[in-house]
């Protein structure tokens, strides 16, 4: 009997050799013996000793067992059985499946990766509609994105393959760029980026001339970003190139005015500057009107809103019905402009946004302006009771004569007449005091144009206004009957009035007799009066910096006078270019700068250099010349 | 179109030489410059950009790039970069 042992089996194979027939017919002799013994389980006996704790427990399980082994002998609970298991054949099963192809795959997360991928849900709708026109071309754009992983993998792509073929693709898909590209150049978002952009290129090219007017020092001959502020000592480190140094070395320098740039486009050209002004609350952005003031050219007025940042573009461009005369921002709503018209209208607009939004119009007033608004004026009243919001008013002067405040009323404008400016009879003249005043009898208009005003810079209720015939009234916007007082100088229309800014109770006019005068608001009789060509002074302005200085400008050049230095020549004079008349100008509020808007639609901007600047002493100037005026009789004008 | 007349007027600052604007891929789309320049700048400046980019970003994820201005001897190229685009603008300003 074969004993099948399993481990074993391995042997008896490897041992089968041919049988042959001689082999067969051999006696074979077979010896048995007993094999060892093969010890399958062994458990000694373990020794507990009689001192032991359990050694009674264990003795007494010794005992139940002897007695168990002795019952076991016939005992019905044990019962002998054996049994047999088959083993049954072994098979042998193979199985073969394809290789499974592995990828490798890695991605390289970010922070603001995984920030993105929480945000998406909500940004899926927007992704989603440019999807939808790309999908017309799915193989294209498969190529296009195979193209740019071989640009990507050939490394510092100079390769002549890898780039002609880029150049095959690039022209090939003439279709898809061109969706793409009208995609992109309607979104607004482009429009910003190209805004942005101008505005760095821009500033590159104007560089030094825009750091000449934040006073910053100019380094000639390195490319330097505006953003970096060099302080220039005497003694500059490392950098090659002049400074220019901004305070005088050793010998004063005549003051002079200096060019810095025109803001200027094709939309202004050939057509003259009327009005300028600074918005309140950003002091770099400028208005400027555009009109033709003589009623020969009539076109249509326009307005620009021009930044420092781009001087060849304006920011804003508003159109208007007809010729602009006069404009001002606001002081409570900064982005709100009002603007007078040579029609006569009135209109507020709000120059915040892109597509402008013409505010209100006084088209509807019943009792508004027939002529030309010449001057328009926001002014805040202050309040003393009411706390910190000043109130604010727009007033207006007309050629018709009237000056109106206006407020805003139903989306409209609605006005109130402050103040008629009646004819005054010339012969009749007092000194001091009220007058009485009598209407003319003729037939026409008894009223005279209003050229300009100007409303005190301490008490607003007080304000001046300049007319046709020469005259300047004093009025109190609580007294629309009577003029406080007249001022006679001039002898041709007052084109400007201005308050000094900083010396009380002094102002200035200007008139097309050739002269300005400078007056005291006690005295009637102006304190100086200045000439310097014969032609007519359009526009004056004080220097918001320095008491004694102040700017005016006639057609054919700008004049800088200077009070402490000489009070019979202006201490600048800049002619204009030939073929050109200035008409108007303005001081900058935080530079030495003058901007000059010309009949060309230029605006220029000059820096005043080397002006002394003794401010203190303007007050003591004035009382000076005005203690000589009453002891000698000497008139300059 | 306010879009045309702002790219022409950028076009003829001084010293500008040419403007690029490249999609998303890499490819340009619009461009001034000739064929080989534009496929040039526009490889390179991607590659800038997305660095310049995952940089901004991974500083602080809410953040974002809106402008890259690059300064050598010889010029500036100023980018504009946007989600689905981008708009490069070389510029010689000595010239």
């Amino acid at each position: 009997m074969s004993i099948n042992i399993p481990d074993v089996q391995g042997k008896r194979d490897a041992m089968k050799e041919l049988v042959t027939e001689d082999m067969l017919k051999e006696v074979i002799e077979v010896y048995i013996s007993e094999t060892d013994s093969i010890s399958l389980l062994d458990i000694p006996s373990t020794f507990v000793s009689v001192d032991a704790h359990d050694a009674e427990a264990i003795i007494e399980r010794n005992n139940q067992y002897a007695e168990v082994c002795r019952n076991r002998m016939g005992n019905d609970k044990y019962v002998d059985r054996s049994m047999q298991t088959l083993n049954g054949e072994a098979k042998n099963k193979q199985v073969q499946s394809d290789s499974i192809v592995m990828v490798d795959t890695a991605a390289t997360v970010t922070a603001w990766d995984m920030y993105d991928t929480y945000i998406s849900p909500e940004q899926d709708e927007t992704v989603c509609v440019p999807q939808a026109e790309r999908a017309d071309y799915p193989e294209v754009a498969v190529d296009t994105s195979r193209g740019a992983e071989k640009n990507m993998s050939v490394g510092s792509s100079t390769s002549s393959v890898a780039s002609s073929l880029k150049e095959q693709e690039a022209l090939g898909n003439g279709l898809n760029a061109e969706s793409e590209l009208q995609l992109i150049m309607l979104s607004e978002k482009f429009q910003h980026l190209l805004l942005v952009t101008e505005r760095s290129i821009l500033g590159n090219v104007f560089q030094p001339k825009l750091a000449a007017y934040r006073e910053l020092p100019i380094l000639e001959g390195k490319l330097i970003s505006i953003n970096v502020m060099i302080v220039s000592d005497s003694d500059i480190p490392m950098k090659p190139g002049t400074v220019e140094q901004r305070e005088d070395t050793e010998s004063p320098r005549p003051p002079a005015v200096e060019c810095l740039w025109a803001f200027s486009c094709e939309l202004s050209r050939g057509r003259s500057v009327s009005s300028m002004a600074w918005n309140k609350k950003y002091p770099d952005l400028l208005a400027v009107g555009y009109g033709e003031l003589d009623s020969s050219n009539q076109k249509p007025g326009l307005v620009c809103c021009w930044s420092h940042k781009n001087p060849t573009w304006p920011e804003r461009v508003i159109y208007c019905d007809s010729a602009v005369t006069s404009l001002d921002f606001s002081f409570n709503n900064p982005s709100q402009l009002a603007v007078g018209m040579q029609d006569g209208s009135l209109v507020i607009y709000n120059v915040q946004s892109r597509n402008q939004l013409c505010v209100v119009s006084s088209s509807e007033c019943t009792n508004k302006h027939l002529a030309p608004v010449w001057q328009i004026r926001w002014t805040q009243q202050d309040l003393s009771l009411t706390g910190e919001e000043k109130l604010e008013a727009l007033y207006t002067v007309a050629a018709d004569g009237k000056i109106c405040k206006w407020f805003i009323c139903n989306n409209g404008l609605d006005c109130i007449e402050l103040m008629k400016l009646k004819k005054i009879h010339n012969t009749k003249k007092k000194a001091g005091g009220n007058k009485t005043e009598k209407k003319t009898e003729s037939v026409l208009s008894a009223l005279s144009p209003g050229l300009c005003f100007d409303f005190h810079p301490r008490d607003s209720s007080i304000y001046l206004v300049g007319t046709w015939e020469g005259l300047i009234h004093k009025c109190s916007s609580s007294n629309s009957q009577q003029f406080l007082e007249t001022y006679r100088k001039h002898f041709c229309p007052v084109n400007c009035i201005i308050w000094c800014p900083l010396i009380p109770d002094v102002f200035l006019s200007c008139s097309s007799d050739w002269t300005i005068q400078l007056w005291k608001q006690d005295h009637l009789n102006p304190v100086l009066g200045f000439s310097s060509t014969q032609k007519a002074v359009c526009d004056i302005k004080w220097s918001p910096k320095c008491a004694t200085v102040f700017g005016a400008v006639n057609e054919g050049q700008l004049e800088i006078w200077d009070l402490n230095s000489s009070i019979l020549d202006p201490v600048i004079v800049q002619p204009a270019a030939p073929g050109v008349k200035m008409t108007s100008l303005l001081f900058a509020t935080q530079t030495d700068c003058v901007l000059v808007g010309d009949s060309d639609g230029q605006v220029t901007v000059y820096q005043l250099k080397n002006l002394t600047n003794i401010c203190e002493s303007g007050a003591k100037v004035i009382n000076v010349t005005l203690a000589n005026r009453h002891n000698t009789t000497f008139f300059l004008s | 179109m306010l879009i045309e007349e702002t790219l022409k007027r950028i076009q003829s600052q001084k010293g500008v030489q040419g403007i690029i604007i490249v999609n998303s891929e890499g490819i340009p789309i619009k461009t001034t410059l000739d064929n080989s320049s534009t496929v040039q700048y526009a490889g390179l400046i991607h590659q800038l950009v997305m660095k310049a980019r995952s940089t901004v970003r991974d500083i602080d994820p809410q953040n974002d790039l809106t402008f890259l201005r690059v300064r050598s001897k010889k010029n500036e190229i100023m980018i504009a970069p946007d989600k689905d685009y981008f708009l490069i603008v070389i510029q010689n300003p000595s010239d």
